[in-house]
């Protein structure tokens, strides 16, 4: 197998510094100064274990060889040495200490989060990640966005399967960016290795991390802690782009999020509901409730047929808009604007033969939410 | 893991040749039940010692079926087995039946035969107890393996069980979990002060504490470690049944609690109890390897204070696993300081055996090759270890397949191997036939090569960048995983060696006497092999000249 | 007292020759070296909760 070499190769190459991307056999180098702090330690870890378990296995492999009972060894019956001991003991705590000091040091950078650039609040859902630009009124959610079938196996599976997603976080380079974390369920990671930035986000916490990146680029990662039945399907990608081209962007997203926000005044047509309530029930609900709201019991309950659902308007919206306390349906007052709740509303009574006829405004939600 | 079943009449086989003791009367007047009844009411030391051994197998082959489940579904990219709600049940029962089912219930067992037979004792302290605390296991992991046949599926959640996706999103089952891993927290308190009360109260006249063999002394110290932390387990799941089912929020954040203490708490148990998982490791690998060397253990003083020192320590790293939950930075630098220098002293015993070996006159028996496999490959998983201790290189280990790899290596070929050294090494005593050698060295090759298949590749994986707990993985991790499914399925069927080799061994082989390996010193080497069901009952004289001085 | 520091320390450290540990057990009592061990630990938590405050800044 020529898999030892790659190994080798790749070693080598990274720890001269030479490569900035990840090799697939170790970590990353990633692409901010505290990834190649973290990469450095790494390697310098990894070779004093090298170098302590090539003398220790060395001994002990000769002394295998070298005293068989076979060749007639005769065992010596020597069973303390106190300097040798205390000799074996000192070594590994000058080590130890000598690993501590840059370990604090880069700990201490990493923990500093102060006089950020740019602040992004991320917040983990089961299972999709919402990103919302503090102060700049820019918010979106960034789910999966590999196909069933490439899962399934039955299409062509992507050069980025499973690491891809319909809107990425778009970040500049070059400025000191803070990310604020929470959960608005179970406790998820947000880890990119490229970026060494892995924090839980925990209900009812807000943690703090932050990241300064060199190159723009496009860099992937996943949830890191086990957070229910499709933790493996709910991945990272951070777009980091010159700072020209962010601004370009953010002025983008600002006036789409203008816009949106002007819909919610006009009346809105079945047929247009319908088509927005398709996109925003697969990139959100779909995950629980499946893609032809069949539901998957006993946690997620079916939406196609459920009569409950096709009886009572106001309950469905409650459901919706306040979430289902002690269970896993979330409430999207917040993370759903008033168009995407009617819509999405709307669309679940009519699709899959719900055919209720009713046609649910922008308008009438967002009085609802802010009553 | 079954040994001969000790002769049911014990007239028979009275002890004449127990050390210095003279031949002697016996008790075997009581009728003893027969069939089911006998082992339902057993409260002989060797009989349940077996019954622990036996169970635990058992276990290991469930939990082991459940890996294999993870494995082939992680052999290629994409969802093909199972769903992955499926698979995370998997997940957590293969580590919730490995930990608390297979390895604890192994040492528990060893314990049981041996520790009586190693300090001269008759049987345990508290005999009845004894028969309890081994009979509770089976009733609390049929109620935990029942919960895999309940409406939403068994607990999903992990091994670890972090709150809030084991409390509020958990699945119904999860109240009988909790009751389950009580149960089996109370056997293991029990067992545990059975354990400290032989140990502490039944020694041979004569027999001092420092003239323990290791197993005894890791033993007493682990014992001590299950008395302090199965309590906190309780209270932990206490709270979660609470939260469950009465309203509480401890660890529920909208009604101001904080799922953060849930894992303090949990690793507050769950450091020490990996510890509880290796120490009684330690003792074993601790006589093995002198015996095979012929030659005292190197540092047994050390060896006995590093183990308590290490017992006490292990109370103070639980936090290094949360370094990503957000701890303060002055919390993350007392843990990992912590979490370093708790090496040490475990280093410390590496070289101690290492130094061994050194100018001695070794040999390789099978319960030799699996000690010397126990101290290369625990010492792997102790390197990756220590590079784990380092909290800024962590943020990129954590919760990856590093991690996987890291604590396999330290409970396969660590606790695992050792479990299977003992038994190997005690086999000829339990049923006075060694184990055949060319089937063991069969066993052992292939574990050796199945281990490192499975685990080796789990590093990369993990610093490539591939989380754990997952039922699908992006494409760079194919090659790792296609690697590691081939050899746990290796090591797994390998693993039925082991099985024939015991069940040969139980029905005959080569005759074993009372001392089975040239080198062996400790008293359970003056009892006959087999050892009569009823040994030491007139108390043996303990000669110093066996202690390790 | 002071051997049963030491001894101590040298459980910490992982070190410990066979003539103390004669010492040690044919003389000293069990709970003695108990009560010492749980204070040099606590002791050494609070050293090591010092560096780690001193490190932090």
């Amino acid at each position: 197998m020529r898999l030892p070499w790659r190994w080798l190769l790749s070693v080598t190459s990274a720890a001269t510094l030479s490569q900035a991307h990840a090799s697939s056999w170790n970590m990353p180098v990633g692409v901010t100064d505290i990834s190649r702090d973290i990469f450095g330690l790494h390697m310098t870890i990894f070779w004093v274990c090298v170098v302590i378990g090539v003398i220790v296995f060395g001994v002990m492999f000769y002394s295998l060889f070298r005293y068989r009972h076979s060749k007639g060894a005769k065992a010596a019956q020597f069973h303390e040495h106190t300097s040798v001991e205390v000799l074996w003991t000192a070594i590994p705590i000058l080590i130890l200490v000598g690993m501590a000091v840059p370990a604090t040091a880069t700990l201490k950078n990493m923990y500093d989060t102060s006089e950020a650039d740019l602040d992004i609040m991320i917040t983990g859902q089961q299972w999709r990640w919402r990103y919302e630009y503090l102060g700049e009124d820019v918010a979106f959610t960034s789910n999966l966005s590999t196909s069933r079938e490439q899962i399934r196996g039955e299409a062509e599976r992507g050069e980025h399967y499973l690491l891809d997603v319909d809107e990425p976080l778009v970040l500049p380079i070059n400025r000191k960016v803070r990310f604020l974390m929470t959960s608005d369920d179970v406790i998820h990671s947000w880890w990119v290795p490229e970026l060494a930035v892995k924090q839980d986000t925990i209900p009812g916490f807000i943690n703090e991390n932050w990241v300064q990146i060199n190159e723009p680029g496009i860099y992937r990662g996943q949830c890191a802690e086990l957070c229910g039945v499709n933790h493996g399907f709910m991945p990272i990608v951070v777009h980091a782009m010159e700072e020209a081209d962010y601004e370009i962007w953010l002025a983008e997203r600002k006036e789409a999020a203008e816009q949106e926000a002007m819909g919610v005044d006009r009346e809105w047509a079945l047929e247009e509901l319908m088509a927005r309530g398709e996109t925003v029930y697969q990139s959100i609900c779909s995950s629980c409730h499946q893609s032809e709201g069949q539901g998957a019991m006993p946690a997620f309950p079916a939406l196609a047929g459920n009569e409950q659902l096709i009886d009572d308007l106001d309950w469905h919206l409650d459901r919706i808009i306040n979430g289902v306390s002690g269970a896993a349906m979330p409430a999207f007052r917040s993370t759903l604007n008033p168009v995407e709740i009617a819509s999405v509303v709307t669309y679940t009574r009519n699709a899959w033969g719900n055919d209720t006829g009713d046609v649910v405004q922008p308008a009438a939600v967002a009085e609802l939410i802010t009553q | 893991m079954a040994p001969k079943l000790p002769p049911q009449h014990s007239l028979q086989h009275s002890s004449t040749a127990v050390a210095g003791g003279p031949s002697q009367e016996h008790h075997a007047h009581v009728a003893h039940p027969k069939g089911v009844m006998r082992w339902l009411l057993t409260t002989n030391h060797k009989e349940i010692g077996s019954l622990y051994l036996i169970f635990s197998l058992t276990m290991f082959f469930v939990g082991g079926i459940f890996a294999l489940v993870v494995r082939a579904e992680l052999f290629q990219p994409g969802l093909q087995l199972v769903e992955p709600e499926f698979f995370n049940q998997m997940t957590t029962m293969h580590g919730l039946i490995m930990v608390f089912a297979a390895v604890m219930p192994a040492f528990t067992g060893l314990a049981n035969w041996m520790i009586p037979l190693q300090i001269g004792a008759p049987d345990m302290a508290l005999p009845r107890l004894n028969n309890f605390s081994f009979w509770l296991l089976p009733i609390a992991f049929t109620l935990l393996l029942s919960t895999l046949l309940m409406p939403g599926g068994g607990p999903n959640f992990g091994w670890t069980f972090y709150a809030p996706l084991s409390t509020t999103y958990a699945p119904a089952s999860t109240t009988f979990f909790i009751l389950a891993l009580h149960i089996a927290g109370i056997s293991s308190i029990l067992g545990a002060i059975n354990i400290i009360a032989t140990i502490l109260n039944m020694r041979a006249p004569g027999m001092r504490m420092m003239d323990m063999p290791l197993f005894v002394w890791t033993w007493l110290i682990t014992a001590f470690l299950l008395i302090a932390v199965m309590p906190v387990l309780a209270g932990v799941i206490t709270m979660m049944l609470m939260d469950i089912n009465f309203g509480t929020s401890f660890f529920d954040a909208a009604g101001g609690g904080d799922p953060v203490l849930f894992q303090h708490l949990f690793w507050f148990f769950g450091h020490p109890e990996v510890y509880i998982m290796i120490l009684p490791a330690f003792g074993i690998v601790s006589a093995i390897i002198p015996t095979f060397a012929r030659k005292p253990l190197f540092g047994y003083a050390s060896m006995v204070y590093a183990t308590a020192a290490i017992a006490l320590l292990s109370f103070l790293v639980w936090a290094h696993h949360m370094f990503i939950v957000g701890l303060p930075l002055t919390a993350e630098l007392f843990f990992m300081y912590s979490t370093m220098l708790i090496a040490v002293p475990t280093g410390v015993k590496v070289f101690n055996w290492v130094t061994t070996l050194f100018r001695g006159s070794i040999s390789f028996e099978p319960p030799m090759l699996f000690a010397l496999a126990f101290v290369v490959l625990f010492t792997i998983g102790g390197f990756s270890g220590l590079m784990l201790a380092i909290a800024p290189a962590d943020f990129q280990y954590h919760d990856t397949y590093f991690v996987v790899a890291h604590f396999h290596y330290v409970l396969v070929p660590g606790a695992i191997f050792a479990i299977m050294a003992g038994v190997y090494y005690w086999l000829p005593k339990w049923t006075g036939h060694y184990p055949n050698e060319r089937l063991a060295q069969c066993h052992f090759w292939c574990s050796i090569i199945g281990v490192n298949l499975t685990f080796f590749p789990m590093h990369f994986a993990g610093l490539a960048g591939m989380p754990r707990r997952i039922p699908d993985y992006a494409l760079q991790f194919a090659d790792f995983n296609l690697l590691s499914s081939i050899g746990a399925f290796f090591f797994g069927a390998s693993q039925l060696l082991f099985v024939l080799v015991v069940v040969l061994c139980v029905r005959g082989g080569q005759k074993a006497p009372a001392k089975a390996w040239e080198g062996a010193v400790d008293l359970e080497w003056s009892v006959p092999s087999p050892a009569p069901l009823h040994t030491f009952e007139t108390p043996p004289v303990f000669h110093r000249a066996q202690s390790h001085d | 007292m002071w051997p049963v520091v030491k001894s101590v320390l040298a459980a910490l450290l992982g070190v410990q020759n066979d003539r103390q540990r004669q010492h040690d057990f044919s003389t000293g009592k069990p709970a003695v070296f108990i009560i010492v061990a749980v204070l040099v630990t606590l002791i050494f938590v609070l050293l090591l909760a010092g560096i780690a405050i001193f490190a932090a800044g």
